[in-house]
C-alpha cells in the first residue's frame, strides 16, 4: 500500500513538474502555476532564465510593426507625454519609466516620426543617468540619426541595443530589480498602445496579439515576483499583473497541427509554418483587458 | 612618484575604457546587412570552442515569436572562426521549424526567413558547423 502511494506521489509530482508550461499541439495554454515562483520568496532567478525572459517579451516594435501593416495611422496621443523625467525620484520610477519611454521611442522610430522623438530622448538620458547606466545610450549618436531622419535601420539598431546593453548591465551587477522593472515597463506601454489602438481601429490580427499576450505574461509574473516584498510600490506593482493576468485567465489559445513548408527563393531558404495558433476570446474579455491595461499604465505613470 | 602617476593614468584610462561601450562591429554589420525591408529585432552573440564532437547545437536560447509575422534569422560568422554558424529553431513542442543547416547536402544558408503562424516561445540553437570552434552573431529581424 505504501509503496502504491509512493508511486502515486512520484507520478504526481512528475506532472506537476516536468514541463515548463503546457502549451503544446492540440491543447490548451495555461497558465504554469506549478512552477511560478511564490511572491515573496527570496529565491532568485538565475540571470540566464532573467535574460530569457527579457527576451520573450513582445517588443514594442513588433507591435509598432503591426500596426503600421494594418495601416494603423500613428496618433501622439498614444505616448506617455505628461511623463517628467525631472519628477522621477526613486530608482523604482525611474527605471519603470525608462521602460515606458523606451516602448514609446520604439513607436516614435517606427512610424519615422524622429523628429519629436527629441524630448523622450532627453528623458531616456536623465533617467538612464539616474540609475547610473547612461554610458550604454549613445545619446549624440541617437539624437543625430533621429534629426536626419537618414538612416532608420541603425537608429533602430541603437536604440534597441542601448536598452540591451542597460538590461545587461543591471542584471549582471546584482540590480535585477530595476531590469525586471524596465522590462515590465516596456511591456506595460505596449500592451497600451495594443489595447487603444484595438479600441478606433479593430481587427482580427490585433485582437489575436492582445490574447496572445497571455503565453508571456507568468514569465512577466515570474520576472517580477522575487522583489515583491522589497517595497511598497513593487508589491503594487506585483498585485497589478495579477489582476492582469486575472483577466488573461478564462482565455483559450489552442493549436493545430501542420508541418512547416520550405523553399528555396533567390538562394534564400524561406519556412512557412502551416501549424497555427487560435485564440479564443469574447469581447467582453477582451474588453475587460483594455479597461484594466489602461487604468493600470495611468494610474503607474500618473504616480511618475 | 612616477609609479604612482602611471597606475593613476592606467587606472584612469581603464576606466574611460569601461565607461564608453561600444557596440560589436560584427554586430552592428550584421544586423545593418539584414537587408532594406528587414528591422532588427535582437542579436544572440556566439561564441564556442570545439566540442568533443559533432552532435547537437550547443548554444540554446529561446524567444517569442508572434504569428501573422515574418522573421529573418541572420548568421554572420567572424572571421577567425573554424566553421559556419548554424541555426535550428524548434517549438515548444520540440518539434524542428526550420534548420539552416541541411547535413545531407552539407549547405548552410547565411540567412531563413520564417513565415509565423504559430504564437509560443520557441527554442533557438546556434553551433558552428561540424561542432567547430568559432565565434558569430545571430541576428533575428522583422520583414515587412
Amino acid at each position: 500500500m505504501k509503496g502504491r502511494s509512493f508511486i502515486l506521489l512520484v507520478f504526481f509530482v512528475f506532472v506537476c513538474f516536468s514541463c515548463r508550461n503546457s502549451s503544446n499541439n492540440n491543447s490548451q495554454f495555461v497558465f504554469p502555476e506549478a512552477d511560478s515562483i511564490p511572491v515573496g520568496e527570496e529565491e532568485k532567478l538565475s540571470t540566464e532564465a532573467i535574460e530569457e525572459i527579457a527576451r520573450n517579451i513582445s517588443s514594442p516594435v513588433e507591435i509598432a510593426n503591426l500596426l503600421q501593416s494594418l495601416a494603423v495611422p500613428f496618433s501622439p496621443d498614444y505616448l506617455a507625454s505628461s511623463i517628467d523625467a525631472n519628477k522621477q525620484t526613486t530608482s523604482f520610477d525611474k527605471a519603470f519609466t525608462l521602460g515606458i519611454l523606451g516602448a514609446d521611442l520604439g513607436y516614435l522610430n517606427m512610424y519615422e516620426k524622429t523628429g519629436s522623438s527629441i524630448d523622450i530622448l532627453s528623458s531616456i538620458r536623465k533617467l538612464a543617468e539616474g540609475i547610473r547606466v547612461g554610458q550604454f545610450f549613445d545619446f549624440e549618436t541617437i539624437k543625430r540619426l533621429s534629426l536626419n531622419k537618414s538612416n532608420l535601420d541603425s537608429l533602430l539598431f541603437l536604440s534597441i541595443d542601448s536598452y540591451t546593453q542597460i538590461d545587461k548591465y543591471l542584471r549582471e551587477n546584482d540590480r535585477g530589480q530595476l531590469s525586471a522593472l524596465m522590462i515590465i515597463g516596456v511591456w506595460i506601454e505596449g500592451q497600451y498602445l495594443a489595447t487603444q489602438v484595438m479600441t478606433e481601429y479593430p481587427d482580427p490580427v490585433l485582437r489575436d496579439r492582445i490574447g496572445e499576450q497571455k503565453i508571456i505574461l507568468n514569465d512577466l509574473i515570474m520576472l517580477a515576483n522575487p522583489y515583491c516584498n522589497r517595497d511598497p510600490e513593487f508589491g503594487i506593482l506585483c498585485r497589478d499583473l495579477q489582476d492582469i493576468k486575472e483577466k488573461y485567465r478564462e482565455i483559450r489559445i489552442t493549436y493545430t497541427l501542420g508541418e512547416p513548408v520550405s523553399r528555396e527563393v533567390d538562394g534564400a531558404l524561406v519556412v512557412e509554418q502551416t501549424e497555427t495558433s487560435v485564440v479564443e476570446m469574447t469581447d467582453e474579455q477582451l474588453a475587460a483587458i483594455i479597461d484594466i491595461t489602461k487604468t493600470i499604465r495611468n494610474k503607474l505613470i500618473a504616480n511618475n | 612618484m612616477k609609479k604612482h602617476f602611471i597606475a593613476l593614468l592606467l587606472l584612469l584610462s581603464t576606466g574611460f575604457i569601461l565607461h564608453g561601450q561600444t557596440t560589436d562591429p560584427l554586430v552592428s554589420k550584421c544586423a545593418m546587412n539584414a537587408g532594406p525591408d528587414s528591422k532588427y529585432l535582437k542579436d544572440f552573440r556566439i561564441q564556442l570552442a570545439k566540442a568533443p564532437s559533432a552532435g547537437e547545437l550547443r548554444y540554446k536560447t529561446q524567444m517569442s515569436l508572434w504569428k501573422n509575422t515574418k522573421y529573418k534569422f541572420s548568421m554572420c560568422t567572424a572571421e577567425d572562426s573554424k566553421g559556419e554558424l548554424i541555426l535550428t529553431i524548434k517549438n515548444d513542442a520540440n518539434q524542428v521549424v526550420l534548420s539552416s543547416y541541411d547535413p545531407k547536402t552539407g549547405k548552410a544558408y547565411k540567412s531563413v526567413d520564417l513565415v509565423c503562424n504559430r504564437s509560443g516561445i520557441y527554442q533557438l540553437s546556434y553551433d558552428f558547423k561540424d561542432g567547430q570552434q568559432g565565434s558569430g552573431v545571430g541576428v533575428v529581424s522583422m520583414v515587412k
